[in-house]
C-alpha cells in the first residue's frame, strides 16, 4: 500500500477521534462526571484558597470609586412570617436608612431583596469597604441591629456597634465573591500550600478555566466582574455636586 | 457633639508615656528586637515596668517634674505578642489588621511599587521577626547608647536579638526635610492637661481615639478591647513607618512648576506683579512662586504659617496662630493640600458620618542630614513616624485610602493623591490651585516624593498588660 493511501485512511480516522473527544463535554454523562465527579476530585486534590467576597483592593483611583456589595444573609425563620419580619426591619426604619445615606455620603444606591429565604443587601459605594460599613454603623447601628436578629448567625454581632470589627468582618464573609475582570488574574489564586503565581513569574494560561472552577466550586455564589458602570470612576459625591444636589 | 463628662477613669501610670503627650526630646533611637527566648524576654519586661534590674524602666503618662534625662517605650508586633506567649484565644481578640500586620495591609494603604514591602530595607524585609519596636528619646547621642546598651546588655540581650537601629533627630528644631516646619498641632483630649496649651478651633478629642477600652468620637462605638482586659485595655495600636523623602525631586518639582507659571496668565492671578516683595526684600518671582506651591501642596508656608490664616505671604504683617483656625474655602488652603487632606477639620466633608473620627497622634523625627539644595547628594533621609490611634483600620488606614490617597473626602479632588505624601506617578499625578477668579491652576506631572522603605503595626501595651505578658508562662 502507498504511503499516500495509507495517510488517507489515517486522516479520516482521525477526524473523527477529534470529533469524538469534542463531542463528549456535550454527552450528558461527561457533564454529570465532570459536576460531579472531576470537579469534587480536583478540588480534594489541589484545594484552592476560598477567595474573600467583595471588591479586591487596587490602587488606581478609578478603581477604587463605585464598588458593589452583595450580602447574602440566609433568614432564620424561613416562613413567609419570616420574610415579612425581614421586610418589616426595614419598612419602620426607612427615614433612618434616608439619613444614613446622606451622612455616610459615598453610596449610589443601596437595595432589600428577599430572595429564597435570603435579606439580600445590595449597594454601590465609593472607596474602602471597611469604612464604608463603620460609617454606616455609625448612623444605622440600630437600623443593622433589628436586621441582623433576624439572620442565622447574627446575634452574635448585636449590639454591632459594640463589635464593630467583628461586624466588619463578618459582613465581608458574607459578600459575595466577585470574579476578576481580568481572567489572568485567577491564576493569582495559589492552591492551598503552595505560593500564588508571583509577578514575573510565567502563568500556564492553559489553567485559567480550571482556577475559575475550582474558585467557583469553593464559592457557589459569584458577581460576574466588578460591576459594569455607566460612568466609571465617578463617585456619588462627584454626580451630586454636578447635579447641584448638595453632598 | 462631644461629652465633656465622658468616662476618662485612665490611670496615668498605667499608660505608656509619648501617646497623649509628646516628650519633645532632640534624639530618637528605634531599636528593632526580635525575641529569641521568651522566658528571658519575659524577666526583661518584668524589670522595665518596676525600674528593677538592669532594663530600663518604661516611661509612663505621668506628669514629671524635672525631665528625666531620657524616655524608654516598647510598641509590640502581632508577632511578638505570639513570640512573647501570649495565648491564643488572647491573640484572636486583636484587630484583624493588627494580626495582619503593615505588610499585608500595603495595598490597602497604597504601599506600592517602590514603596511596596517586598522592597523594604531590613529587617523589615523580614516582619515576621520584627516583634518589638522599643525606642529612647533623649537631648544626646550618648545618652542613647547608654539605654541601647541597657537593651542589649544582660537578660535583654539573652532575650532579644537587635535586627536593627533607627536614629532620628531634630536637625532643626521643629523643621523635618522639604523645610517645613512640623509638629505644631497634635489632638488635645477631653479631661487631660494639655502642657502645650496652644489654642486650636478644634474640638478636644475623647480619649478613646487614642487609648483602647473608652468612647471614641464615632457616636456610640467602642473599638474592641483585646482580652483580656488586663493585657487590651488602656493601649494604643502604632503605625510605625520610615519615610524616605526625596529632596531634590521636591525642590527640581518646584523649579519646574514655578518655571511654567512664570510668564503665564494664571500665575499672575496666584502671584500679582509685585507681591514678591511680601516675601522678603530680594525674593524673586520665580523663588516666590516656588513658596507659594510649597504651601498650596503642604497647607503651611514651610515656616509653619498655617495657609488658611495668612493667604498671601510666610511673613504677615500680624503673627498668627499655627494652629487656631478652621478651613473655609479653598481659594486660601486647597481642599487637596496634605494637611487639608489628612485632617479637614470642621469643614464639609462627603462623609459627614466620619468627621473628626480620624484622628491621629502623630509623633516624628527626621532621619539623615540636612538637605543642602546648593549640594545635592544620595545620602537617604526622612521621617520616622509613629502614627498613634486606637483603631488601625478606623483611623490610620481610613485616612491614608479614603483620604490621603484617592481624595473622597471633597468631590473636587477625587481622583487624586496628597501631593506630597501620596502613591503618586508623574504620568497620572494631579494637583488643583483654585484662585480667586473661579479659575484653577492645575498642577500635574510630580511624582512620588516619599516611598516607604519599613514599618510594623505595634501595641503601645498599657503597664499592667506588659506586667500580665511579663508573668505569663509556657
Amino acid at each position: 500500500m502507498s504511503v499516500r493511501r495509507r495517510m488517507n485512511q489515517l486522516v479520516p480516522r482521525r477526524a473523527s477521534l477529534n470529533d469524538l473527544v469534542n463531542s463528549m463535554s456535550k454527552s450528558r454523562l461527561f457533564g454529570w462526571l465532570a459536576g460531579h465527579v472531576l470537579v469534587p476530585y480536583w478540588a480534594r486534590k489541589t484545594p484552592v484558597h476560598k477567595q474573600p467576597g467583595g471588591a479586591r483592593a487596587t490602587v488606581q483611583p478609578g478603581d477604587n470609586v463605585q464598588r458593589m456589595m452583595n450580602l447574602i444573609l440566609p433568614l432564620k425563620d424561613k416562613t413567609a412570617v419570616g420574610r415579612a419580619k425581614a421586610a418589616m426591619a426595614i419598612a419602620s426604619n426607612l427615614d433612618e436608612i434616608y439619613a444614613g445615606l446622606d451622612n455616610v455620603g459615598t453610596v449610589h444606591f443601596a437595595r432589600f431583596v428577599i430572595i429564597e429565604n435570603n435579606m439580600c443587601m445590595i449597594s454601590c459605594y465609593d472607596g474602602d469597604f471597611s469604612n464604608y460599613i463603620r460609617d454606616f454603623v455609625a448612623q444605622l447601628g440600630t437600623v443593622f441591629d433589628s436586621v441582623i436578629a433576624l439572620i442565622e448567625d447574627g446575634e452574635a454581632m448585636i449590639p454591632t456597634r459594640d463589635n464593630i470589627d467583628t461586624f466588619i468582618n463578618w459582613v465581608h464573609d458574607r459578600d459575595v465573591y466577585q470574579i476578576p475582570d481580568t481572567a489572568t488574574e485567577l491564576l493569582h489564586y495559589g492552591t492551598i500550600g503552595q505560593p500564588a503565581v508571583k509577578s514575573g513569574e510565567v502563568a500556564d494560561l492553559r489553567l485559567i478555566a480550571r482556577a475559575l472552577i475550582l474558585q467557583l466550586h469553593a464559592n457557589p455564589n459569584a458577581l460576574l466582574g466588578s460591576g459594569y458602570r455607566g460612568y466609571p470612576g465617578i463617585s456619588a459625591a462627584r454626580i451630586r455636586d454636578k447635579m447641584g444636589f448638595g453632598w | 457633639m462631644i461629652e465633656t463628662d465622658r468616662d476618662n477613669s485612665f490611670d496615668p501610670k498605667c499608660v505608656q508615656g509619648n501617646i497623649l503627650r509628646g516628650y519633645h526630646y532632640a534624639r530618637v533611637r528605634h531599636l528593632v528586637l526580635e525575641v529569641v527566648n521568651a522566658a528571658l524576654a519575659r524577666r526583661w519586661l518584668s524589670q522595665a515596668t518596676d525600674g528593677s534590674g538592669a532594663a530600663p524602666a518604661i516611661t509612663t503618662e505621668e506628669e514629671w517634674l524635672i525631665k528625666p534625662a531620657s524616655c524608654f517605650n516598647l510598641g509590640f508586633t502581632y508577632d511578638g505578642l505570639k513570640a512573647l506567649g501570649v495565648p491564643n484565644a488572647s491573640l484572636a481578640s486583636f484587630a484583624p489588621e493588627f494580626k495582619a500586620g503593615i505588610a499585608r495591609r500595603a495595598v490597602k494603604i497604597n504601599d506600592v511599587g517602590e514603596s511596596a514591602p517586598e522592597n523594604w530595607a531590613s529587617p523589615f524585609d523580614t516582619p515576621d521577626r520584627v516583634h518589638i519596636i522599643a525606642s529612647v528619646y533623649a537631648e544626646e547621642l550618648e545618652e542613647l547608647d547608654r539605654v541601647e546598651r541597657q537593651v542589649a546588655d544582660g537578660l535583654g540581650g539573652d532575650g532579644f536579638a537587635i535586627l536593627g537601629r533607627h536614629d532620628g533627630w531634630n536637625f532643626d528644631t521643629d523643621h523635618v526635610h522639604f523645610g517645613y516646619r512640623d509638629s505644631m498641632s497634635q489632638p488635645r483630649f477631653v479631661g487631660v492637661h494639655d502642657s502645650d496649651s496652644y489654642p486650636d478651633k478644634q474640638p478636644l478629642v475623647p480619649i478613646g481615639s487614642m487609648l483602647i477600652g473608652y468612647p471614641t468620637e464615632y457616636q456610640n462605638i467602642r473599638y474592641a478591647v483585646p482580652q483580656p482586659d488586663a493585657l487590651g485595655r488602656d493601649g494604643a495600636f502604632n503605625a510605625f513607618r520610615i519615610l524616605k523623602q526625596d529632596c531634590a525631586a521636591f525642590e527640581r518639582y518646584l523649579d519646574m512648576a514655578a518655571d511654567s507659571l512664570l510668564d503665564d496668565q494664571l500665575g499672575e492671578e496666584l502671584l500679582p506683579v509685585g507681591d514678591e516683595a511680601k516675601f522678603g526684600p530680594d525674593t524673586s518671582r520665580h523663588a516666590a512662586l516656588r513658596e507659594i506651591i510649597a504651601a498650596k501642596m503642604c497647607g503651611r508656608w514651610r515656616n509653619g504659617v498655617p495657609l488658611e490664616l495668612s493667604p498671601d505671604t510666610p511673613c504677615p504683617p500680624e503673627p498668627v496662630s499655627p494652629t487656631d483656625y478652621d478651613y473655609g474655602d479653598d481659594v486660601r488652603c486647597p481642599f487637596g493640600s496634605h494637611m487639608r487632606r489628612c485632617n479637614p477639620r470642621g469643614s464639609t466633608i462627603v462623609q459627614r458620618a466620619a468627621r473628626h473620627t480620624r484622628r491621629l497622634v502623630r509623633r516624628g523625627y527626621p532621619y539623615g542630614g540636612r538637605y543642602d539644595p546648593g549640594k545635592p547628594d544620595d545620602e537617604e533621609r526622612g521621617l520616622l513616624g509613629n502614627f498613634i490611634c486606637a483603631s488601625l483600620a478606623g483611623q490610620f488606614e481610613a485616612m491614608m485610602c479614603d483620604w490621603l490617597n484617592l481624595g473622597l473626602q471633597d468631590p473636587r479632588i477625587t481622583g487624586s493623591n496628597d501631593p506630597l505624601l501620596g502613591a503618586n506617578e508623574a504620568e497620572t499625578s494631579w494637583f488643583a490651585i483654585p484662585l480667586k477668579s473661579g479659575r484653577v491652576i492645575k498642577l500635574r506631572g510630580f511624582p512620588r516624593f516619599v516611598t516607604v522603605r519599613g514599618g510594623a503595626y505595634t501595641f503601645l501595651a498599657s503597664i499592667p498588660a506588659i506586667r500580665y505578658i511579663a508573668n505569663l508562662e509556657r
